[in-house]
């Protein structure tokens, strides 16, 4: 399996990604999977900035993100699967199978109603049913902003 | 009423009186004056964004704020190109949720280059190129002062070249900024900065009697320390890079005794 890391993070590719966790995974090549984004050419621009050029950004629909998964999961490519939120992450895991695959949730920031977990991960009652949504879709959630850190097991994430 | 494309670098229908922009750049100087984890910089982007604010209608004006004192973190000096690009897009009167997107698009790749330029690079960088001039003999008060006007030309220089740039171009700033090459210019400059760092580690092992007294064992070390440190550098672990730097400082320190003693 070829798809090295499926990380929630609002801010997509960014820094904490593309240094943390990219350089230490290796990875290739990001798809951020977003239906508004894959159809905003000035928004790509601003997300490509964060990424050196070698590096492989693909902008894709929800649907081409499904249609796409299994290939992603054996082709030689090194992949970071990125959403902006746990129900596009669940929606995107469910009958495609990611079976046993950790996702990482990274970065979800304060907004009224969500309730914090960790200083980068605040979830509403929406997010906690995602995270149950990928649970039954057989993958394993945790919180982690980088790989050093601990991760946040689930009984704190719907605590 | 406005059918001005918008935030597509059109110019505004109505002119603004001149001093808001600006009151918008000299509010940016505090843009972290309110950090916090919640929002980050979210407060410092409301506060500074409030003088184009003001001026929106009625129905816009504290939606606006809201959105604007939403999550934000770029980097202090290169938040000026979203102030730029926000103040245009509020000004346009642009639909709020291209607005949101903008704000949420753009910080990570602020944040990135004020990592890279700012403070990996140009900070040691003058910071060195100071020490440099200390060492040659110019008197500790002037190279405190050359350095922190240097400094603070790039620092102002990023702050208005960087609201001009957003202003201009609205949401189509990403090409505009990858134009620029500031990653690749500043990788360069930190190429030159390790060569000086190679050159003063080998002085100051010579004892600090200056280049003109240099044997040249030391200028050949220096210049293997640079390349080393050119070509390994940036492949290092964190703890592995700390490791590396504490055994060459403890080298040095040796050495430099020992030059001492003998």
């Amino acid at each position: 399996m070829t798809v090295v890391l499926y990380r929630v993070d609002e801010r997509l590719i960014h820094g904490q990604v593309v240094l943390g966790w990219g350089r230490e995974l290796r990875a290739d090549r990001y798809v951020v999977v977003d239906d508004a984004l894959a159809d905003s050419e000035w928004e790509q621009e601003l997300y490509r900035l964060s990424v050196a050029d070698e590096h492989d950004v693909v902008f894709a629909t929800l649907a081409a993100a499904r249609a796409a998964l299994p290939t992603w999961q054996v082709d030689g490519g090194r992949t970071v699967v990125l959403t902006r939120d746990v129900t596009t992450m669940a929606d995107l895991a469910e009958g495609v199978a990611t079976d046993g695959a950790e996702v990482n949730l990274g970065g979800i920031h304060h907004r009224p109603g969500r309730r914090e977990v960790r200083p980068y991960l605040f979830l509403d009652d929406e997010d906690r049913d995602a995270v149950r949504r990928l649970v039954d879709a057989g993958t394993r959630v945790t919180g982690r902003d980088l790989p050093a850190a601990t991760r946040v097991g689930l009984d704190q994430l719907l605590a | 009423m406005s059918s001005a494309p918008k935030g597509s670098g059109a110019a505004p229908e109505t002119p603004l009186p001149p001093g808001v922009l600006r009151a918008v750049q000299l509010r940016g100087m505090f843009v972290q004056a309110s950090w916090n984890y919640r929002t980050m910089q979210g407060n410092g982007m409301a506060w500074a964004m409030l003088p184009v604010l003001r001026r929106a209608s009625e129905e816009r004006r504290a939606a606006a704020l809201d959105r604007h004192a939403e999550h934000f973190n770029g980097h202090p000096y290169f938040d000026s190109v979203a102030l730029g690009a926000l103040s245009r897009l509020e000004v346009d009167e642009a639909d709020p949720e291209t607005i949101r997107r903008f704000r949420a698009a753009i910080r990570g790749p602020l944040g990135a280059l004020g990592d890279r330029v700012v403070w990996a690079t140009a900070v040691p960088s003058f910071a060195l190129l100071a020490a440099v001039l200390y060492w040659m003999g110019v008197p500790g008060a002037v190279v405190a002062f050359v350095f922190l006007v240097a400094y603070n030309a790039l620092h102002l220089a990023i702050r208005a070249q960087g609201f001009a740039l957003g202003w201009e171009a609205g949401t189509a700033v990403g090409p505009r900024l990858r134009g620029l090459d500031l990653t690749g210019r500043a990788e360069r400059f930190a190429a030159l900065t390790l060569a000086l760092v190679g050159v003063v580690s080998g002085v100051l092992l010579a004892g600090g009697r200056g280049v003109g007294a240099l044997e040249w064992p030391w200028f050949v070390a220096a210049l293997g320390a640079f390349f080393v440190g050119y070509v390994g550098g940036v492949r290092l672990w964190r703890p592995t890079a700390i490791v590396t730097v504490g055994a060459v400082a403890i080298l040095l320190a040796l050495g430099s005794a020992s030059l001492l003693s003998g």
